[in-house]
């Protein structure tokens, strides 16, 4: 896993883009921008060479599941890894994700070690 | 004692009852069925017409309740002070707790470092005394000084990483403003919708003109539906376990 991959994190709480921000930084992740929704966070993934997108589900705008479908619609951006983290915790909810394409499913309250789990997991695959 | 439900005592007066059942019983008793028939027909109109006028004493109630509520001060005050009133504080408090968050994490954020810079200066004090003892190798009592800074700085660094695993659980706990912010922005949304039925309660008993009486389309779990309650049920994933069986389950 490249430690310098550029990670984009999106969710309208700034509380948690911080949050998560820190913790990658422990986990020696550097290159990481923000966006406060689906609908910010489009056009940044459009022109900006993103390797991880770890995004919340609920937001105004653009949800983080209409920001999932956009990224698998569009040719360029098909095969980013998504990994969800977010406080919506019905089993209907995660079968839904699962099924439109995302890579990872972290619900909130979380750690950092889960957090550091499931974006080796992610990449274990997408490498292998 | 009676046991019946109110509604159904009649207002007849009982001396008039206790009469009219015994005559009834008399012309029972006597074949007497043109006086049994009227007596029925009696009784039964009393009774019928007791429950025409609950009906109406009802309607009366409704029709006056309604122009109460209409006319009443405090639903409009309710509905147009402190509704929004209520809202906003609720909204203070996301923007308190925001606060209290933020204030937090670039404590955490400005701690962290230094903790790193401990670790790292005590290893490179330690690595340096460790030199001048291999140069002044015949000199026991600086041996001995070396030995326990030594020890001391191995302490130090590993109290730094305790501190620094410390903040990260401080930062981690900031968690809660995102999930009782979202929690009580759902709240406001239902104070919202509420305070927009009220209005067109009111609209309807007493038209004033004005207001919005958008009502609440059902929740989609695709717009997100937001935390869900420790007591939910079995629809709700408990922890991070679940979400990992059910995703595995599904050949993640």
């Amino acid at each position: 896993m490249d430690r310098n991959m550029k990670i984009l994190v999106v969710d309208d709480f700034s509380t948690m883009r911080r949050i998560i921000k820190n913790l990658l930084k422990e986990l020696g992740f550097t290159n990481i921008e923000e966006a406060d929704d689906g609908q910010t966070a489009l056009p940044l993934l459009r022109k900006g060479n993103f390797d991880f997108l770890i995004t919340d589900w609920n937001m105004p705008g653009m949800t983080g599941i209409d920001l999932l479908r956009a990224v698998r619609a569009e040719e360029n951006l098909a095969k980013l890894p998504v990994l969800m983290v977010t406080a919506e915790a019905k089993r209907e909810q995660i079968i839904f994700a699962a099924q439109e394409g995302v890579n990872g499913y972290i619900v909130k309250p979380f750690n950092g070690a889960t957090l550091k789990g499931k974006i080796e997991k992610i990449f274990e695959r997408v490498e292998s | 004692m009676s046991e019946k439900p109110q509604e159904f005592e009649p207002l007849v007066d009982r001396e008039k009852r206790l009469a009219d059942a015994r005559a009834l019983v008399d012309a029972i008793e006597n074949e007497d069925n043109g006086r049994e028939a009227a007596l029925i027909g009696e009784l039964t109109a009393a009774y019928s017409g007791n429950i025409f006028d609950e009906v109406g004493r009802m309607t009366r109630e409704v029709h006056d309740t309604l122009r109460s509520f209409a006319e009443d001060q405090r639903l409009g005050a309710l509905t147009e002070e402190e509704m929004p009133d209520a809202r906003d504080r609720l909204r203070y408090v996301i923007t308190l707790t925001e606060q209290a968050a933020t204030r937090t994490l670039s404590i955490t954020e400005e701690a962290t470092p230094i903790a790193e810079q401990i670790v790292d200066r005590s290893q490179r004090l330690k690595d340096e005394l460790a030199k001048v003892a291999a140069s002044e190798a015949d000199n026991p009592r600086l041996a001995g000084v070396v030995d326990s800074m030594s020890r001391y700085l191995d302490s130090t660094s590993r109290r730094s990483e305790q501190l620094k695993a410390q903040l990260t659980e401080v930062m981690m706990a900031q968690e809660f403003q995102d999930l009782s912010g979202q929690l009580l922005m759902r709240v406001i949304d239902l104070l919202e919708q509420l305070e927009n039925k009220l209005v067109s309660l009111l609209q309807i008993t007493a038209p004033v003109g004005g207001g919005n009486t958008a009502s609440k389309q059902s929740e989609r779990v695709e717009d997100g539906v937001g935390p869900q309650l420790p007591t939910a049920g079995d629809s709700v994933v408990k922890n991070q376990d679940d979400v990992d069986d059910l995703l595995e389950s599904l050949g993640f």
